[in-house]
């Protein structure tokens, strides 16, 4: 390659970027003309996803998921509590979202992101109203002691499409918790056995061996953008800085509508719009699952 | 290292120790050190902002700051950030290293990598990288941070008592641990500019 041709790729390169940061939505817009994006996707497909579970090893059930650059790192640490009287035949789940200075240059020790108690409460509304879990499995003694289930998801990396990633690594931790054994001590109060103890037990176990939660049905989401009468499906953080009208569409594994969320935004949103919406997650749901079930029997092979 | 978004990272595990280190800059230098709910055995109320955090985040920003050559880059602010995952152990020390390197892949200019390691003595015996079982046996736990090209310490922390000529065998193998450490660094650097050489199609 001649010197010539290498400088005048370099100032070519760098006139493309300027324009892409000095005029972004026109840049972005010339490219939905030809139904295609900066990244070289199509409008409906999103990003390469994968899924790995049992990420931390000091947790009960963990995953991390990527979808494109966005990560997210979920983490189940479960305790033992007592029930309240109205239930005292179920645990709970407490669901926390973290998004960490490390995940983008706009988070900052003294400056929280915007994103973080949003994404926690929609994650938090969405997986507790699915009834993926039966809270009576979470349980223990009748009024005395129940688990509870404290998810922590920390964002890695944030490249858009938040919501999606941590419901997809929520999801993937609860399948591979494991519900540690236990036992009543002494005093009558329930304890964790740990790994060494279990085979010498004086005690009966409460619950004989470690087990699996019964997901009964699992929510998947896709985020997709609306601008003018273009649908983006799976947005970075740039497209979604620029063309700010984002729609969340969650369904469960039979398809069937859990949540839809489209908080305002300049684009108003026609009944056929949504529908495309619904098309384009039922295509991603499927996708999902797939990578979710190769993500669970990749770890059981192991 | 991932090459996403426009700042660098680099995440460090030393056994069952995982930490996650990312560079924005350059700024002057700040440091903080977090640790995720989930990263030790019993789950933490209170991942930062307690005394340990503080306290690690200014030992990491002060060893940091004696290799990065400011002088360079005055009135520019860095800001390195260290969040904890999974914690067996040698928290510190995996946070300078997976500070060091998450530096190198900003390209900030810096003297020397700087990397560290801990020690211990129990049962008469002097032992490299202790993980938090080895750790909570109460035996002393010496923590050194050296610039591996000169040999010359930057870090030195150590808890409980020990004679001196024990000290100085503990202290030996702590460094030796950081040599090899700098050794593995410089083999992933080389790696990863290679790689970052090919995608540039020199």
């Amino acid at each position: 390659m001649s010197s010539t041709n290498t400088s005048s790729d370099l100032s070519s390169e760098m006139e493309v970027d300027a324009f892409r940061r000095l005029f972004p939505l026109r840049f972005h817009e010339r490219h939905l003309l030809e139904s295609i994006r900066p990244d070289a996707r199509p409008l409906g497909k999103a990003r390469d996803t994968s899924l790995a579970l049992g990420a931390v090893a000091s947790a009960h059930g963990s995953a991390l998921a990527k979808i494109g650059c966005t990560t997210m790192l979920a983490a189940i640490k479960m305790e033992v509590m007592t029930p309240t009287t109205e239930s005292p035949d179920e645990g709970c789940i407490v669901i926390d979202f973290h998004m960490p200075p490390i995940c983008s240059p706009i988070v900052r020790p003294g400056r929280p992101a915007e994103a973080a108690p949003v994404v926690s409460k929609q994650l938090s509304d969405t997986i507790l109203s699915s009834g993926m879990i039966d809270l009576k499995e979470l349980s223990l003694v009748s009024g005395k002691a129940a688990w509870m289930a404290y998810l922590d998801i920390y964002c890695l990396d944030a490249d858009g499409a938040l919501f999606d990633a941590a419901l997809l690594s929520a999801v993937a931790a609860f399948s591979h918790l494991e519900i540690p054994v236990v036992s009543l001590n002494d005093d009558g109060r329930v304890v964790v056995v740990s790994e060494e103890d279990a085979g010498k037990l004086e005690k009966e176990a409460v619950n004989k061996e470690k087990r699996k939660l019964k997901l009964s049905t699992i929510s998947f989401s896709l985020t997709c953008i609306l601008h003018k009468n273009y649908i983006l499906a799976d947005p970075t953080a740039e497209e979604e800085s620029i063309m700010e009208t984002l729609m969340t569409v969650v369904l469960d594994s039979s398809f069937q509508l859990v949540s839809l969320y489209k908080p305002g935004g300049p684009v108003l949103a026609c009944t056929s719009a949504i529908q495309d919406c619904v098309a384009l997650t039922r295509q991603r749901v499927k996708e999902l699952q797939k990578i979710l079930n190769e993500a669970i029997s990749d770890m059981e092979v192991d | 290292m991932y090459p996403c978004f426009n700042f660098s990272s680099a995440v460090f595990e030393m056994g069952n120790t995982k930490v996650i280190a990312a560079v924005y800059g350059p700024r002057e230098v700040r440091c903080e050190y977090s640790m995720a709910n989930f990263s030790t055995g019993d789950r933490m109320r209170k991942p930062k902002g307690d005394r340990r955090s503080t306290e690690i985040s200014l030992v990491i920003r002060q060893t940091m700051e004696a290799c990065i050559l400011t002088h360079l880059m005055p009135r520019s602010q860095i800001d390195i950030f260290v969040q904890v995952l999974q914690a067996d152990g040698g928290t510190r020390s995996a946070c300078i290293n997976a500070a060091t390197l998450a530096l190198a892949d900003a390209g900030i200019p810096m003297r020397d990598l700087v990397t560290s390691c801990s020690a211990g003595y129990l049962n008469s015996t002097a032992l490299l990288d202790l993980n938090y079982v080895e750790d909570s046996a109460g035996g002393p736990d010496v923590t050194v941070g050296i610039l591996p090209k000169s040999d010359k310490v930057t870090l030195l922390q150590m808890d409980a008592k020990l004679p001196m000529d024990t000290f100085e065998n503990v202290m030996q193998l702590a460094i030796e641990g950081c040599k090899a450490v700098a050794t593995y660094i410089r083999e992933v650097l080389l790696e990863n500019t290679k790689q970052l050489e090919y995608r540039r199609g020199v």
